[in-house]
């Protein structure tokens, strides 16, 4: 700001000057009655100054003195002129830079462009490079919270058994990012599962995310906190608004156990190429608490055993990395991979040989109004003989640890129809998986069998109404659990 | 306390991973002034223009290229050359998923798109939108063209409604440009 300090200290010689200026006209004016005259012509401060000082007497043409003085005025004044327009200058460019670099109100006007300087595209980048580069900051114009949400709710109409049919306000979203400063924020989701959540209910209250994330420059940022695994396609963006159909597909819930979180430290980096790499240390699953009676192990075995974040045992992190390409417009091509103690120190636990481990394969492509998706992932327990050696059971009713478990889905959808904010996107998808898919040999007659491949199809459409909103129906088909063929309707929103 | 973290095996692509050159050259985020640049290198001159939206332009914007005009007052560089006009430069932000992303828009003297900046992006997700490869897809397009995510241009798996918002915002300057262009408020004379 030299310019503008160099403006102050020559507008107070300026006032300075005209002071003196004025108080020797005064003076020369009325040589004899001078006190009073310039009692009335100019302040107090500066006719004491006139009286004080021994001028010579007056003369009706300026003097060389007073000459001099109006000249020096003048050489000021275009100085101070020139001085202001650089300063309106500055000011512009200052404007430009915290305007653009920052943002305006959502609905707000264009941002406001103050006329460039007229000199080089040069000269005004150099200048903008300071606090503009690296630095998206916040304005007081940016909210720094936003509140979003998500919702559905479904409807599930059995083909064979009535009893089954249900209705079910499937989840409710509250989510909250605050950004503490141009780079860094915190995301936080908290989550109610079914409607009502009491000792007496099945419903849930969770905490979905609550991590912080610092921008580190234009290509890492470091998340910390309780966030989404990056896994699949699905699981970081489970919005009902972001999928096909009224449930989520199998693959990415009974192999992935979507929604999967852990907590720990991510960093995510960026590359010009396209690609994207996520990677990081967490907590895990904590096998040791299998239940070898418990059903739900076999809908999804490392849902049934994932901690959340929920006081979870955590001896040894666990390691992940996805790494993802978006380096064609449309497509992305990526996978996943993470490994885990799966003991974490337990008693139960034998030994702690229990291990995780869970990778995919995943692509997208869309190309106008066609998405193309699929993805494979394959899950594997390491160790399992002891645990299940150590519960043994036998029957349908025993749900010992899978080996290994696996799953793949083909999807196509197209939109084909649309009018206004309106849009209708048939598809279908075909789903193979097995959450049972082998087991720890523990000898002849006491190693469980391996589950068939279940094989699933559902064919539906998403009605989309603008952004937010989607209307949903399908119909699912089971090649082995034929009792589980369905009709499916859901609402789903997301802001 | 022993600490075990991964078998020695299964790390190894994390290390692969891990250890992949990281490159920088600077496209991603800039400032206005850089963006102009970016825009029209050749320009030695930028001056402001702006636009003025009477209510019944307003009112056939939104049906003429399908996304409201927002304001009724917008703000433009027009860059020139030796006094010769070369383009215009409108600087927007628009809200991604949850968070504003400030790009920048080159229209052309004949009212084609010549290129699109991205100076700021702010979402945890979908920063792609920044890659050259996606920006391209609206170099010469015009306020007749479609300019809309799902028909000429590409969406990105996991950033849609920042692709989305971003595609509007752009096709709301470019209409913008032609209906300046056509009541006389820029682009007339030399």
């Amino acid at each position: 700001m030299k310019p503008l300090h160099r403006l102050i200290l020559l507008a107070g010689a300026c006032l300075s000057l005209c002071s003196a200026a004025q108080a020797q006209t005064a003076t020369s004016q009325t040589a004899d009655t001078a006190n009073k005259t310039a009692a009335k012509a100019v302040t107090k401060k500066a006719a004491a100054k006139a009286a004080s000082n021994s001028q010579p007497p007056a003369s009706s043409a300026p003097s060389a003195r007073e000459a001099e003085l109006m000249q020096r005025l003048d050489k000021l004044a275009t100085e101070v002129e020139q001085l202001k327009g650089q300063v309106a200058e500055l000011k512009q460019q200052q404007a430009q830079q915290a305007a653009a670099a920052t943002s305006a109100p959502v609905a707000a006007a264009p941002v406001a462009v103050p006329a460039a300087a007229p000199t080089t595209a040069t000269a005004n980048a150099s200048q903008a490079v300071n606090g503009a580069e690296n630095q998206p900051a916040a304005t007081p114009s940016e909210p720094a919270t936003v509140l979003t949400g998500y919702g559905e709710i479904n409807y599930n109409r059995y083909n064979k058994d009535s009893s089954r049919d249900q209705a079910d306000m499937r989840r409710f979203v509250l989510g909250l990012q605050h950004r503490f400063d141009a780079k860094t924020k915190m995301v936080g989701e908290l989550e109610v599962e079914h409607a009502v959540s009491s000792s007496s209910d099945v419903g849930e209250v969770e905490v979905e995310q609550a991590y912080v994330e610092r921008q580190l420059n234009n290509q890492l940022a470091l998340r910390a906190g309780l966030f989404l695994m990056p896994a699949g396609l699905l699981n970081e963006n489970h919005e009902p608004t972001a999928y096909y159909g009224v449930e989520r597909n199998f693959v990415e819930t009974a192999i992935i156990p979507s929604t999967w979180r852990e907590g720990g430290l991510q960093m995510v980096a960026s590359f010009d190429n396209g690609l994207t790499l996520q990677t990081g240390l967490s907590t895990g699953f904590d096998v040791s608490k299998w239940a070898t009676d418990d059903a739900e192990t076999a809908t999804s075995p490392l849902g049934s055993v994932h901690q959340e974040l929920q006081q979870a045992h955590a001896k040894d992190p666990a390691v992940f990395a996805a790494l993802n390409w978006r380096g064609v417009p449309g497509l992305q091509l990526g996978g996943s991979w993470f490994s885990g103690n799966g003991g974490q120190g337990q008693a139960s636990a034998f030994g702690g040989k229990l291990r995780v481990t869970l990778w995919d394969l995943h692509a997208r492509y869309t190309l106008g109004a066609l998405d193309l998706s699929t993805v494979y992932a394959r899950g594997t327990i390491s160790g399992t003989a002891d645990f299940n050696t150590h519960n043994l059971g036998s029957g349908p009713d025993w749900f010992p640890i899978p080996k290994s478990f696996d799953g793949a889905y083909v999807q196509a959808a197209y939109k084909v129809w649309s009018w206004d904010d309106l849009s209708l996107s048939p598809f279908v998808r075909a789903e193979r998986y097995n959450t049972r898919k082998s087991f720890a040999d523990i000898g002849q007659g006491l190693t469980a069998d391996a589950a068939p491949t279940e094989q699933a199809y559902t064919l539906g459409a998403n009605l989309n109404v603008g952004q937010g909103l989607v209307l949903k129906a399908d119909v699912q088909r089971f090649k082995q659990n034929k009792d589980n063929n369905r009709l499916d309707l859901g609402l789903g929103w997301s802001f | 306390m022993r600490f075990k973290l991964i078998d020695a095996a299964s790390f190894l692509p994390a290390v692969a991973a891990a250890t992949l050159p990281l490159t920088a050259y600077a496209v991603d985020y800039m400032s206005p002034q850089q963006a102009q640049q970016a825009l029209f290198p050749q320009a030695d001159h930028f001056e402001v223009r702006e636009i003025k939206l009477d209510a019944a332009q307003m009112q056939a914007f939104a049906s003429r290229y399908g996304v409201p005009a927002r304001s009724a007052s917008w703000k433009v560089l027009e860059a020139s050359q030796a006094g010769k006009r070369l383009g215009w430069v409108v600087i927007d932000n628009v809200v991604g998923k949850f968070e504003l992303i400030t790009y920048a828009v080159g229209v052309a003297t004949d009212g084609s798109i010549k290129q699109v900046e991205i100076l700021s992006y702010r979402e945890s997700h979908g920063g792609e939108i920044r890659l050259p490869a996606w920006r391209q897809q609206f170099a010469g397009k015009t306020a007749q063209s479609p300019i809309k995510v799902g028909a000429d241009i590409a969406n990105i798996s996991g950033a849609t409604l920042s692709c989305t918002h971003v595609t509007e915002g752009i096709k709301r300057i470019a209409g913008l440009i032609e209906t300046a262009r056509s009541s006389g408020q820029i682009g007339a004379g030399v």
